[in-house]
């Protein structure tokens, strides 16, 4: 069954919109890269400014929000003049799920039945007084179902990746077995299109994430999910859309203008809206739910509907949004039942601190962060090193897919302070270069089980000539020892110097060791924990301690500072 | 800046080339007495520079570049016209020129000058870093410079490593970038640079950069494993930065007070020589002879570099 040909250019407009923000949307992914000398600036962060549900949460969790964000009270406002126009029109990951959704009724066949309004469509509303419930109590779980920063993260973690894996590694097999015939090589196809993808689509070397294979899972399910249903995510799930539905009631100028003496009741309207918003005959219109594609406008043979701009005096007849009491307030139990869940472990607490979660470079104390960090994965995106990778449970079940840095992976390069400038909600703080630099972020711990000098009897220092730190962290000694038939050779075995080492983590990944590093670093005396700071760095000579008291003067020779981390936050 | 004219060139390589065709000849000595050294060392002897003062820095490495390749018969002498050129300089840390950690810009920025005059293709500049290629080839400043100087810059792509038979005594293959051992010459251009193990880093350390894999590992016996990559990599020219060099906490520090002027740049068509010559200038540890003579010993060169009579220009 066909649609026909359409009475209206509306979702032709709609289509032209849609993909131009998708594109842009992309633009702004490739473009957010580490580039050096460009600094990174603002357009990164559009659609997670425009996006009302990244301020709500950020703002009810921290209490503080970039000026930028307020972008998304522009969203909101358009909202209420024309209801959820962002949905229908704007986000890129509403566009995916349209798409798809399209596609599959292409292939399937378009229903014949028209979907009818399910109940189960308020079950986003629900899940959006769960998050905002957590958020009010200072847990920012929006990241995970916001659909800018779920689309961001996924296309970071896993999709571009994957792309990259497939293009590079398919035509790096070839390149590596060299089929030919004659003088006639495969690699005269496959390299230019190597090389076309790597120099203008790419850019960048490819990043690989851990767990990146279940975030793909997820997104994958949520792009499948089109097939039972189109937009199904946007219908059934998506939080921000619940919020923008709230606001969309009852929209001050838009109207869905319906003449009943036009229609026959075909329901063709109802078979093509996206948001299963009642646009037919027999019920009011639900406002709340429509993402005003105009695909009821173009399909309606009669042209019995119109969309028409009244001002806010002229009421027609729309649907109330009834959420239902009851549910309401379970739903609100439900967030504070997830607080608690999540507020449990010991590590929530502050009664233990994980060795592996480290944190990038600015990032604010452990509870700070996590009220501001939407989980979006900018800061990895741009990590050089590849070093910054997805928590899974380092940082519970709260900081899922939070950033830390894997130092077996990457390293935090010394001259980059790229995370902090790129984060949208400043989680990881823009430090100046030099003031990052001073930032503990762990330290190095060398382990003389496996360590080559110490175990092997043969000089390695591969740590020591990586090592960053003003005057090196990681410093050699001479040391005696008797090898195996009984030969006494000197060997240099390097020591970490706590007072210099800011935890950056480059001797850990250039360790020969690829399997466990013979030297680790944990999240020990990271600047932003008091708590986890077993080593009191900047006393210089135990000896002088007296004299000097605490971050005395060689603190002033380190210019890292004890206790206190240097922007004033604990 | 002086440049070293096209009519400089011709000039010279006619001379050089006539003296050898001659030499060849047989029997006509006092020509062939006109062959240029092996290896030049030019030293500043203008009046002092201030480290500040880089427009006179970088002037004074021009100079010093284009005087002691002058010196040992021009870059002619090693680039035939149509030739593709890899100029493999030291680009392998996150380091202004001022601390010495990379070789310095204006010195390759020079040698790719005199590349292109003396006919050359393409140079290509390129490095396999330490650290990630955007900050260093950035950071260093080399890439504008030699990119200004119309090199092509190379970022080396980690795919497209090859295995290649070394048929070394110690390692007898590795993963070599292909593109760079497929060029004509490759112009081996280190900064000398203290070192913690060895000591010294200069043009044997160098070649660590056209390798991939887990060279690290190669610190466990640096000797043999540089040795075998050298005679793989055939040396034909090396040009030693001794602008600035990194007198501690190598091969890469963050401290100024690591860092030393000594106004030099050499080059030789020796490795040996010029490594033994740098390993003098930074201070003639035992650490660093042992690579020298485990390379001397596998017939590399000429350690002895004093006896290739090295002409020593004081340029001002």
């Amino acid at each position: 069954m066909s649609l026909g040909r359409p009475r209206s250019w509306g979702p032709w407009i709609r289509r032209c919109v849609q993909i131009a923000c998708l594109a842009l949307f992309i633009l702004l992914f490739v473009n957010t890269r580490f580039r050096e000398h460009v600094e990174p600036d603002a357009s990164s962060h559009i659609f997670f400014h425009l996006d009302p549900l990244i301020l709500a949460g950020t703002f009810l969790a921290s209490y503080a929000v970039p000026v930028a964000a307020l972008l998304a009270l522009v969203t909101l406002a358009a909202t209420l003049l024309f209801g959820r126009i962002f949905c229908g029109w704007i986000c890129p990951l509403g566009t995916i799920n349209h798409f798809v959704g399209w596609l599959r009724n292409r292939v399937r066949g378009i229903p014949d039945a028209p979907a009818r309004w399910s109940p189960w469509q308020r079950t986003k509303y629900y899940l959006l007084i769960v998050l905002l419930v957590m958020a009010a109590f200072g847990i920012n779980w929006i990241g995970v179902f916001d659909p800018i920063a779920l689309l961001y993260r996924s296309m970071t973690t896993a999709v571009w990746p994957a792309l990259q894996y497939a293009v590079e590694d398919g035509s790096t097999y070839v390149y590596q077995a060299d089929p030919h015939i004659g003088p006639v090589h495969a690699t005269r196809v496959t390299e230019p299109v190597y090389r076309f993808f790597r120099d203008h689509i790419f850019l960048a070397p490819r990043q690989a994430f851990l767990g990146g294979g279940l975030i793909l899972a997820l997104f994958a399910g949520i792009v499948l999910l089109n097939l039972v249903q189109p937009r199904f995510w946007c219908r059934y799930l998506c939080p921000a859309g619940a919020l923008l539905g709230l606001f969309a009631r009852r929209p001050l100028l838009l109207r869905l203008a319906r003449r009943d003496e036009d229609c026959n009741q075909c329901g063709r309207c109802t078979i093509g809206c996206q948001g299963l918003a009642a646009p037919g005959h027999g019920n009011p219109w639900m406002a709340a739910e429509c993402f005003a594609c105009w695909n009821c406008v173009s399909t309606c043979n009669f042209q019995a509907l119109r969309f028409t701009i009244e001002p806010p005096f002229r009421k027609r007849p729309v649907a109330g949004l009834d959420l239902g009491r009851r549910a309401t307030l379970g739903a609100a139990v439900g967030g504070l039942a997830g607080l608690f869940a999540f507020r449990l472990s010991p590590q929530a607490q502050a009664r233990a601190y994980h060795p592996g979660l480290i944190r990038p470079p600015g990032a604010r104390e452990e509870h700070e962060f996590l009220q501001r960090c939407i989980h979006c994965g900018l800061c990895m995106k741009v990590c050089p090193t590849n070093g910054l990778q997805p928590t899974t449970f380092e940082a519970g079940l709260e900081g899922v897919w939070t950033p830390r840095l894997v130092p077996k992976i990457g390293y935090c390069q010394y001259e980059c302070n790229l995370c902090g400038l790129t984060c949208p909600t400043e989680a990881i703080q823009p430090l100046p270069i030099e003031e990052k630099k001073r930032v503990r972020i762990g330290l190095a711990t060398i382990d003389t089980t496996r360590c080559i000098p110490y175990a092997y009897e043969r000089n390695c220092i591969v740590c020591e000539e990586h090592c960053p730190a003003p005057g090196k962290a990681i410093y050699a000694v001479d040391t005696e020892i008797t090898t195996r038939d009984g030969r006494k050779i000197i060997v240099k075995q390097p020591h970490v110097d706590p007072n210099k080492c800011i935890g950056c983590g480059i001797c850990e990944t250039k360790c020969p060791f690829a399997d466990r590093a013979a030297i680790r670093v944990t999240s020990a005396n990271e600047t932003r924990h008091p708590g986890n700071q077993p080593i009191l760095v900047g006393i210089g000579d135990l000896e002088g301690t007296a004299q000097q008291g605490y971050g005395g003067a060689a603190a002033e020779q380190t210019g890292v500072s004890p206790y206190v981390n240097p922007y004033g936050q604990q | 800046m002086s440049h070293h004219s096209r009519r400089d060139f011709l000039t010279h390589s006619a001379r050089i080339g006539g003296a050898l065709a001659l030499a060849q000849m047989g029997g006509l000595a006092p020509f062939a007495a006109e062959t240029p050294p092996a290896m030049a060392i030019a030293k500043w002897a203008g009046d002092p520079i201030a480290d500040a003062d880089s427009t006179a820095l970088a002037s004074m490495a021009v100079k010093l570049t284009e005087q002691a390749l002058e010196a040992v018969g021009g870059m002619g002498r090693f680039v035939k016209k149509g030739d593709v050129v890899w100029i493999k300089p030291n680009m392998a840390w996150d380091r202004p020129p001022e601390l010495a950690g990379n070789t310095n810009p204006d010195v390759v920025a020079t040698l790719v000058k005199l590349c292109l005059n003396a006919g050359a293709k393409t140079v290509k500049v390129g490095d396999n870093p330490c650290v990630a290629a955007q900050k260093a080839y950035a950071t260093s400043g080399i890439e504008a410079a030699a990119k200004n100087a119309g090199a092509e810059i190379i970022y080396l792509d980690e795919n497209r490593f090859r295995k290649m038979a070394l048929n070394g005594e110690y390692l007898s293959e590795w993963e070599v970038y292909p593109e760079i051992v497929e060029t004509d010459l490759v112009i081996n251009c280190p900064i000398a640079k203290h070192h913690g193990i060895t000591q010294a880093t200069l043009c044997m350390k160098n070649y660590m950069g056209v390798v991939g894999g887990r060279r690290n590992a190669w610190h466990q016996a640096l000797p043999a494993c540089l040795t075998d990559i050298t005679r793989f990599m055939k040396p034909q020219l090396c040009v030693l930065d001794a602008v600035r060099i990194l007198t501690g906490n190598g091969p890469q520090s963050s401290q100024l007070e690591d860092v030393a002027r000594k106004d030099t740049v050499a080059v030789s068509a020796d490795i040996l020589a010029l490594e033994s010559f740098g390993v003098e200038l930074l201070g003639d540890r035992p650490e660093a002879r042992d690579i020298v003579a485990k390379a001397a010993a596998a017939g590399l060169g000429n350690p002895d570099y004093k006896a290739l009579n090295p002409r020593e220009l004081a340029v001002t």
